[in-house]
């Protein structure tokens, strides 16, 4: 009788556990591209002066440059909370914000950094005109050579709500130098956006690009210049009446590698951020083309035609040793290292149109990578390994397009044309690349996925060949 | 020992019958139980651009809705609703106007009353009546589809079809997934409703493992409420599909 009962009783349970697992299940599958509001209140500034910048609105800048987030307009706030006692959610939501991010800056008494050695100007190069030292923020982390007021050390306390949970989130301090408000704003956005979105943000890293104007007597003019991501705050790390070429980033951000033409021919240097100091690593016949840093830092692949046809060879950085690893009587062009360092992808014209070819140098094999289209050129792969860029040629127009090297589909990212030299953002959610805009060369800008796209702001002349910083050491 | 003998016999016959009543009403309770303990699959589409599917997930058999007589299904012993001021996301409720105007405006004007059905096309009823019981998950599913393209009666259950694909489409439009989502992550949430289609509560049943990607869900949810035109559903039938119910965040149209 007990055990009936018992069964009984089991049974009245599953009965009522398969009503419970009756539930309606509805499946949202299709995720829609709404950027997520989000409202980015002043920073609370308490120090005797006027506050040195506006970090809140470089921080809601770079929201909306990401195409993720909608920051909500100051002039719709209702108030600026700056504590989290003075929130008032209501207000929140009633602009739709679904994230508030507060602030407060101020005067941190820092460590001194000991000074470093100073600005030194090479002076025996007459054509050219390098600037040193005037990098600020590559020597975060480092030592800052200026004086004064960058002794001083601005501080800023950040937080992160949720207004839709009426909850904090994140938060978080951070502290940089004076003359770096702006990078000290951009890693506030990078914590923030890595937070809401599962990736690392990439607001806090810098560019190089080459920009060319015409002097009134005709003759052109070439600068190598380093910018913050969001190209403010441009700075000229070389000055020349000849070519400079294919600039490029060390592994750390500490150095950068180009081609210049002052020596007559092409020539491959490399020039360390900080102190302006260069050296010239390559001088050989023919091409110097094309340098690109091995993620260990150790080597440098690059283009040389000392041999014959224009063919991939790896430099040892320590002790100059050059190793052959492609050798082809098509031109083989334009290397860029897989993450891993085993491997690196190149342009090669072997089978009679441009493609993208890879190379793997534990087996020293070789295989071809696109298939898409008759044009498909001047690649660089994402840290993810999987998202390739490249030049792509579609009904007679050059566009920038993403490979998936998994599913080996393209995508075509961009609806202008004579777009060139696209360089992903170290987080792979960006590309920047050069096209022309009014008859004029122009950096802009896309999302992997082809949602956003901005145009750079250019002061004067053409700009080309944009490189993405990896990630900044700070 | 005799005793207990004459004992165990005078008991038997009404122990037996007892045991063979109750086996009875337990087979019966087992066999009969409304349909609706059971899985079944409803395919809606609203009109086009988007294609809209919603699907009661469960394994199990699909027994025939309209054989059976209609009998009342018992009421979900649901809890009472918390009073939608519990939940101050639902202060947040909008107009949803895209969502009304593209939903299908018929269950609407249609009758609460779930009749036995002399309904408008009786020999496409009658066959279905007749195979569905037969037929795979699938293959009914596409009935579905055709049922629907060809304005179906307005049964209790293609009325919480088109609620719940009306939900499914409201809520994608408000949700928009990190860029570290991936396809094929899930994240599966409770949600509970009142009656005026307000939310009561959303909570995450099952965690995709990202935070950005569950508070993606969460804040679609919450941006989404409430649903007033649940309002325009019987009771019953809002007691039984839409007082618990889950959403699933499972996106597939991302790159990768």
């Amino acid at each position: 009788m007990l055990t009936l009962r018992n069964r009984c009783c089991a049974l009245l349970i599953l009965l009522a556990a398969s009503r419970v697992q009756a539930q309606l299940v509805i499946e949202i599958t299709d995720p829609g591209t709404n950027p997520t509001p989000i409202a980015v209140v002043p920073f609370a500034w308490s120090g005797p002066e006027a506050p040195p910048d506006d970090l809140a609105r470089v921080v809601h800048e770079d929201f909306e440059r990401s195409g993720q987030f909608a920051p909500v307009p100051r002039r719709d706030m209702l108030g600026f909370p700056t504590r989290e006692e003075d929130i008032f959610y209501r207000d929140w939501r009633a602009v739709q914000s679904e994230y508030l991010l507060i602030g407060r800056v101020n005067f941190a008494p820092g460590p001194e950094a000991g000074a470093q050695a100073g600005p030194e100007s090479d002076t025996s190069l007459s054509p050219l005109e390098t600037i040193a030292g005037a990098a600020p923020g590559l020597q975060a982390g480092r030592a800052d050579s200026q004086a004064g007021a960058e002794d001083k050390r601005l501080a800023v306390h950040y937080e992160l709500y949720d207004v839709l949970r009426q909850a904090r989130i994140a938060q978080g301090d951070l502290a940089m130098p004076v003359g770096e408000a702006r990078m000290l704003a951009h890693r506030v956005s990078d914590a923030v956006y890595e937070k809401l979105t599962g990736i690392p943000g990439a607001f806090a890293t810098r560019l190089i690009y080459v920009s060319v104007t015409r002097n009134p007597t005709g003759k052109d003019s070439f600068r190598l210049t380093l910018a913050d991501a969001d190209g403010a705050r441009p700075i000229v790390l070389l000055k020349s009446r000849d070519p400079i070429m294919s600039p490029t980033w060390s592994p750390d951000g500490a150095q950068v590698a180009y081609v210049s033409f002052e020596t007559g021919r092409p020539a491959i240097f490399r020039q360390v951020l900080a102190t302006g100091e260069r050296e010239q690593l390559t001088r050989f016949q023919g091409l110097n083309s094309s340098p690109a840093w091995s993620p260990d830092g150790n080597t440098i692949a690059m283009v040389l035609s000392k041999d014959g046809s224009p063919d991939i060879y790896l430099m040892d950085l320590a002790s100059r040793r050059l190793t052959r690893v492609t050798r082809h009587y098509a031109i083989d062009t334009e290397p860029s290292w897989m993450p891993d360092g085993q491997s690196f992808l190149f342009t090669s014209d072997r089978g009679g149109r441009p493609q993208i070819y890879r190379y793997d140098l534990r087996s020293g094999l070789t295989e071809r990578v696109t298939f898409d289209g008759v044009y498909n050129a001047r690649a660089r792969v994402a840290q993810d390994g999987r998202n390739v860029v490249l030049v792509h040629q579609r009904a007679g127009q050059f566009q920038i397009a993403v490979h998936d090297l998994v599913t080996r589909r393209l995508q075509v990212l961009t609806d202008t044309d004579l777009d060139e030299s696209p360089s992903i953002a170290p987080n792979g959610s960006m590309v920047l690349y050069a096209t022309k805009y009014g008859g004029r060369g122009i950096l802009s800008a896309v999302s992997v996925d082809g949602g956003v796209r901005f145009r750079l702001p250019a002061r004067r002349g053409e700009v080309r060949e944009p490189a993405w910083s990896p990630y900044m050491p700070y | 020992m005799r005793d207990g003998y004459a004992f165990a016999q005078l008991t038997a016959l009404p122990m037996a019958a007892t045991l063979i009543l109750h086996l009875a009403l337990i087979g019966f309770a087992i066999l009969r139980w409304p349909p609706d303990t059971r899985a079944r699959t409803i395919e809606a589409r609203v009109s086009p651009p988007t294609a809209i599917k919603a699907t009661l997930i469960d394994a199990g058999a699909l027994p025939p809705p309209s054989t059976a007589p209609p009998r009342a299904a018992p009421p979900q012993p649901g809890p009472e609703p918390a009073t939608p001021a519990a939940v101050s996301a639902s202060a947040l409720a909008e107009p949803l106007v895209e969502s009304t105007a593209r939903s299908d405006p018929e269950p609407r004007t249609a009758r609460p009353v779930r009749r036995p059905t002399a309904a408008r096309p009786p020999p496409q009823q009658r066959r279905s009546a007749q195979e569905w019981a037969a037929i795979s998950r699938a293959e009914l599913s596409a009935a579905l589809d055709k049922e629907d393209s060809m304005a179906v009666a307005a049964t209790g259950e293609a009325m919480s079809a088109s609620y719940a694909a009306l939900i499914r489409e409201t809520v994608e439009n408000y949700w928009s997934a990190p860029p570290s989502a991936r396809n094929g992550m899930e994240t599966l949430l409770a949600i509970q409703l009142a009656p005026t289609g307000e939310l009561v509560a959303v909570s995450v049943l099952r965690s995709s493992g990202s935070a950005a990607f569950d508070r993606s869900a969460l804040n679609a949810v919450e941006k989404a409420a409430a649903f007033p035109e649940l309002r325009n559903l019987p009771r019953r039938e809002f007691e039984r599909t839409f007082r618990h119910f889950r959403l699933l965040f499972r996106p597939e149209t991302l790159r990768y």
